[in-house]
């Protein structure tokens, strides 16, 4: 059971990061490295790593994907802002 | 007893989850997907957790799956606020989309 | 008529002249070795055409590169496996003896922050050093200023004035005392549960961001400004390693003098962890609402 789980996640995780580099639009890429950041935790969890797990967690799904989406704002990438 | 009602909302819960999971990929404009994302954020949520509370005998454990409960009820509404709100202040065309047709 | 002109040349040579004028003839009209540029690799590329081809090739060095990890991977012993070579005298020794010799019960911060705690010193440095780089190259200057960014500053700051944020504003006020106050019970049960200060100064600095975005630049700097956030970051680098240096004054032994360890289990014990662990969640907390103030308004 552990183990089906384990397989589960590892296949998401491996196509999320093919989804990350695959992805056009930067936004999206944004919200798939967020999934994939909280896949990775899932993961450490199983892995009897908890203090990994949680600075993975909120380093990877809080404060890494609010930078992200603070440059595309500074380099006017996202949707409806300003010039782009 | 206990296992049975447990397994009950547990499984309730995750139908709700994939309910709307499927409404995510199902339905085209970003409000709708936005409503059917905080059915699971709220009801399926819930559900699972009551039936993780039914399992557990001691009180500090239920007390953290409640604030789970409570924490994400205030702050996924909050995000979802947040999306709707770019939308309606970024999309042009955000008028027509809204019409009935 | 090839003797003479020997002749003539031995002659001039003895001169010492016309050799000379030969010699600089030489040099003068010899033909230049063209040196090869790299750069005209990209004009036979874009000659060829060939440049349309990048998603193949990206595809081909990717899947280059799984097979080479595959492989390697292929060859990694097995995962659990008593024989490995990691499992060596080192982690016994941490496994059997850490929790009496750093008083720890989480035995990770007890490696991080006493056997290691040098490292932990320098990843913390690390942060500090990126967030000084993010303020050379983003903190507003007012002394020298062009026109174009102090509009794009005023219409900002007109446009946070209007915005009204009332769910948002409601939704900080009740959550962010309970992130924060999540925070500091990670950082200081640091040494007891999972955590640590690396993992509770980020949900700090999550917290504080959150508030940031609700309440805006006013009322922030009414509770943090660039001299708390110097004063802070630097004085817990500093007191980090005022903590951690009497290792070098004892010979690296912690001999003739050592930190109290009391009851293990207990919030205050294990000696110097505890507020090594509170240094690193404030430099991280102010690290991270560092890299968010100059992101988005150019000041902390």
């Amino acid at each position: 059971m552990r183990e089906t789980i384990q397989v589960i996640l590892i296949v998401f995780l491996i196509l999320s990061a093919i989804g990350v580099s695959v992805t056009k639009n930067l936004f999206m890429a944004v919200i798939v490295f967020m999934g994939y950041s909280s896949i990775m935790a899932v993961i450490w969890l199983l892995l009897e790593a908890p203090d990994l797990s949680i600075t993975q967690a909120a380093v990877g799904v809080g404060v890494d994907s609010i930078l992200f989406f603070l440059t595309l704002k500074k380099i006017h990438q996202i949707k409806g802002t300003e010039e782009g | 007893m206990r296992e049975i009602i447990a397994g009950i909302f547990i499984c309730l819960g995750v139908i709700v989850f994939v309910i709307s999971v499927f409404g995510v990929f199902r339905l085209r404009y970003i409000l709708n997907k936005i409503h059917s994302a905080a059915l699971g954020d709220t009801l399926g949520l819930a559900l699972i957790v009551i039936g993780l509370i039914v399992l557990q005998t001691e009180a500090l454990q239920i007390l953290k799956l409640f604030f789970i409960v409570l924490f994400f009820w205030i702050s996924a509404p909050i995000a979802t606020h947040m999306i709707a709100k770019l939308e309606t202040l970024t999309n042009e065309s955000y008028e027509e989309r809204v019409k009935d047709k | 008529m090839e003797w003479r002109m020997w002749l003539q040349k031995i002659k001039d040579w003895v001169d010492g002249y016309t050799v000379m004028i030969d010699a600089d003839m030489y040099i003068a009209n010899r033909k230049r070795r063209e040196k090869w540029d790299w750069r005209s690799i990209i004009d036979f590329i874009y000659e060829k055409d060939l440049h349309k081809l990048h998603n193949t090739l990206c595809v081909m060095c990717c899947v280059a590169f799984i097979g080479v990890m595959l492989l390697v991977v292929n060859d990694l012993p097995q995962y659990g496996n008593v024989n490995n070579p990691a499992n060596n005298e080192v982690s016994v020794r941490y496994v059997e003896e850490g929790l009496e010799e750093t008083g720890a019960v989480n035995l990770v911060t007890g490696m991080i922050l006493d056997y290691r705690a040098f490292d932990t010193f320098a990843e913390a440095n690390v942060l500090f050093l990126s967030v000084m780089g993010v303020l050379f190259l983003l903190k507003t200057d007012k002394k020298n200023d062009d026109k174009q960014q102090q509009m794009v500053r005023k219409k900002d700051a007109e446009m946070e004035a209007i915005e009204q944020k009332p769910i948002r504003q409601i939704g900080a006020k009740y959550l962010t005392p309970f992130i924060l106050l999540y925070g500091i019970y990670i950082v200081i049960n640091g040494h007891i549960s999972p955590g640590g200060g690396f993992a509770g100064g980020v949900i700090m600095g999550g917290g504080m961001i959150f508030y940031a975005t609700a309440f805006g630049k006013e009322k922030m700097e009414q509770i943090f400004t660039f001299r708390s956030f110097a004063n802070i970051s630097v004085g817990s680098l500093l007191t980090y390693f005022v903590c951690k240096s009497y290792s070098f004054f004892t010979g690296a032994n912690h001999v003739g003098w050592e930190v109290p360890k009391g009851v293990a289990g207990n919030i205050l014990s294990a000696g110097l962890i505890l507020p090594l662990n509170i240094c690193v969640g404030l430099v991280v907390a102010c690290t991270m609402y560092g890299f968010y103030a100059l992101y988005t308004k150019g000041d902390i």
